[in-house]
């Protein structure tokens, strides 16, 4: 399934240009060594804008669980119906989480707790968007 | 040959919210002449039990969206079709149970709701 | 008169802030409703303006005030079903000719301002506090009792409007768009509809407690017959069909386990209160209900999305707020009546609250006994969004009227309506008041 392009702005630009190197970077702030995703202005903990950075990840996960989205409101992918959204919790930081379609595994047979890794796939515009794959 | 109408509610029947262009005289036709006829909507079962009691219909069927592969399995006809007004909700799940899909304004063009003895019937 | 939102010292978000400092001081007496209907159908006696003024008269009436003595307005400017008027589609002209107009077209058909309104109701000629609360009737009331509390109105009017328009919900926008810009997309990619996030908290709550979606059934049977004897309500109005197990257990999935009917309908409608002074409450029309406390989460998840740790946590530490500020446990709750829209996470509600001292993991169990308005433990009498439609204020006008003795077929019988708490709308992020029959 190809989800919709991204245009990366320059907040997010660091996030969309490591995943074009497939690479997977995450916000970090250096003075609470603390990461924050979906990234934010400041640092939530001690608000600061300035001990922001793009920390790199080991690119391996769990899966906190999943649902199985039958009525999508993003036209792109409403062909590939039912289709899977798990959260991934980052071995990095469990409390980190990211979405994923889980590639190759079967609709609504998605265990809780398996192993994942990173992989890239291009989105409708070429855009690669981190994904992830079940391990075991 | 018998022929199975899947009609969704509201947006297509007189009766829905918001109403569409067939009418519940089209069912009474199609049913004499020996169509399954049924609805498929979004509308709880019980709803629409109620609302073809409230109609004097007496339908073949009553469905939820992703019930149409079960009305195939349970009604054998040589032809089997879903009417509806959207393209996600209808459309979809029609072509996905291997039903025809027609929109309403294609819908009441066809010759089975046109009463017996039409010149269209021949 | 500009407006402003309410400040952040408004809201009781913290724990140890003790009994509330207005505690039973403050009181609601009147309700007003608009008719509801499924869109707006763009004639002027049926735009969210229009609907907004008639709750708002009758608000007043039901209280027996008379517009002059009104001195305070609490509005939610945002009225959004998730729909929004076309970027470029001109408003009819009979819509625009009915009413005194504002700089922003689109005030009194797609958003609402105080401005709006009181140009449009000439009849309120004290209106001396003007607030703004956010998105939801839960977050004004607190902003509304705590103004009246500290003085800045005697008398004020509360109100929230919806207004829903022709198509499909959050389908148009950017989710229609063949690219996105960078920083939404790194949450918005998925395509997960609005009740995701709760369907994934309920998939793992049944994970962890052995529970399964199917026992949601007879709560939603319950909710949908309680709001069948709402008379305010869009399914009483328009399509009085029960709610039955089959029909709840074969319905399409959205976002599973979050199912059609898990997800609320979205409507057109306008509701609106009278708070006022507990003294001065005694000479109204109604008999008055005092409120006890309003409380706040403010609570953010970690990440993208909260996870069953979070909920649980911070729907424990709202019912410590609530309890605390109002000085009662969780025994003198006469009912439940938290918000239901989305239904899978009514029992993070339920079990924060310890409501008949259920703990986490229990609600569903719970269910599975009599919940119904006859009973000695009934769960949602108003029926919430599941039994009206999407107001998210059902459960305030309940409690009110169960309070007063009117909620006519409503009624609870199994218990003697005494104390009860609602709000909303998310566990992790509401404001929640605490309505008692007695000011102390």
């Amino acid at each position: 399934m190809v989800k919709q392009g991204v245009l990366p702005d320059e907040f997010s630009k660091p996030f969309w240009d490591a995943a074009n190197d497939e690479r997977l970077v995450i916000q970090n702030c250096k003075a609470c060594d603390r990461l924050q995703h979906p990234p934010l202005p400041a640092c939530r903990r001690c608000g600061s804008e300035d001990s922001l950075e793009w920390k790199e990840m080991s690119g391996r996960g769990t899966i906190y669980n999943h649902g199985v989205v039958y009525d999508c409101p993003v036209r792109l992918l409403q062909d590939d119906q039912p289709f899977n959204v798990a959260v991934i919790m980052l071995d990095d930081d469990p409390g980190i989480q990211m979405f994923s379609h889980l590639p190759g595994a079967p609709v609504d047979d998605v265990p809780a707790g398996a192993s994942v890794e990173v992989i890239f796939e291009a989105s409708a515009n070429g855009q690669k968007v981190p994904e992830w794959r079940v391990t075991g | 040959m018998t022929i199975l109408i899947s009609f969704d509610i509201d947006g297509t029947l007189e009766v829905g919210d918001p109403p569409g262009v067939l009418t519940l005289d089209m069912m009474r036709i199609a049913q004499d002449k020996g169509f399954w006829i049924g609805s498929c909507s979004d509308r709880t079962l019980s709803g629409q039990r109620d609302l073809w009691e409230l109609h004097e219909i007496r339908v073949d069927f009553v469905a939820t969206k992703p019930m149409l592969p079960e009305i195939m399995s349970r009604f054998k006809a040589d032809g089997y079709y879903h009417i509806g007004d959207r393209e996600d909700l209808d459309k979809r799940y029609a072509l996905a149970a291997g039903f025809e899909f027609l929109w309403p304004h294609e819908a009441v063009l066809m010759p089975w709701f046109l009463p017996e003895g039409s010149p269209e019937t021949g | 008169m500009t407006t402003q939102h309410a400040p952040d010292s408004m809201y009781r978000s913290t724990e140890g802030l003790g009994i509330w400092e207005h505690r039973g001081k403050v009181a609601a007496v009147g309700i007003g409703h608009s008719p509801t209907a499924r869109r707006w159908d763009e004639t002027p006696e049926t735009s969210m303006g229009a609907w907004s003024i008639l709750a708002l008269r009758r608000a007043m009436e039901d209280a027996g005030v008379s517009p002059d003595q009104v001195d305070g307005l609490v509005v939610v400017p945002e009225t959004t079903t998730g729909a929004n008027w076309p970027e470029g589609k001109a408003l009819p002209m009979d819509v625009v000719n009915a009413f005194n107009t504002t700089s922003d077209p689109l005030d009194g058909v797609a958003q609402l301002s105080t401005e709006w309104l009181l140009k449009n109701m000439p009849e309120l000629t004290n209106v001396k506090f003007t607030m703004y609360a956010p998105v939801c009737m839960s977050a004004a009331l607190a902003v509304a009792a705590q103004a009246v509390g500290d003085g800045l109105t005697h008398t004020c009017l509360v109100l929230k409007s919806w207004h829903n328009l022709e198509g499909r919900y959050y389908q148009g926008g950017a989710n229609a768009e063949d690219a996105i810009p960078g920083t939404p997309a790194i949450r918005n990619l998925w395509g997960a509809p609005a009740s995701y996030g709760t369907a994934l908290q309920f998939a793992e709550y049944c994970r962890k407690y052995g529970k399964t979606h199917d026992m949601m059934a007879p709560f939603m049977e319950n909710s949908r017959r309680n709001g069948l004897m709402f008379p305010e309500g869009y399914w009483a109005q328009h399509r009085p069909e029960r709610l039955t197990e089959e029909d709840y257990l074969v319905a399409r999935w959205i976002a599973k386990p979050a199912s059609l009917y898990d997800n609320d309908i979205p409507i057109m409608v306008s509701g609106a209160y009278l708070f006022t002074t507990a003294e001065r409450a005694q000479s109204m029309k109604r008999k008055p209900v005092y409120i006890l406390n309003h409380a706040t989460s403010t609570t953010q998840p970690r990440s993208l999305t909260p996870t069953l740790d979070e909920v649980e946590e911070d729907t424990a530490r709202t019912a410590r707020k609530i309890y605390e500020g109002a000085g009662i446990t969780a025994k003198d709750l006469s009912f439940e009546n938290m918000y239901d829209g989305f239904s899978l996470f009514h029992q993070f509600h339920l079990e924060g609250l310890g409501y008949r001292g259920i703990k986490f993991g229990e609600a569903l169990d719970f269910y599975q006994t009599d919940i119904s308005i006859e009973g000695p433990n009934p769960v949602s009498p108003s029926g919430g969004n599941i039994g009206s439609g999407r107001s998210r204020f059902w459960m305030h006008t309940d409690c009110i009227q169960q309070l007063q003795g009117r909620a006519g077929d409503r009624q609870v019988t199994g218990v003697k309506p005494e104390i009860a708490v609602s709000g909303g709308p998310m566990p992790t992020g509401g404001s929640f008041t605490v309505w008692s029959a007695t000011p102390d």
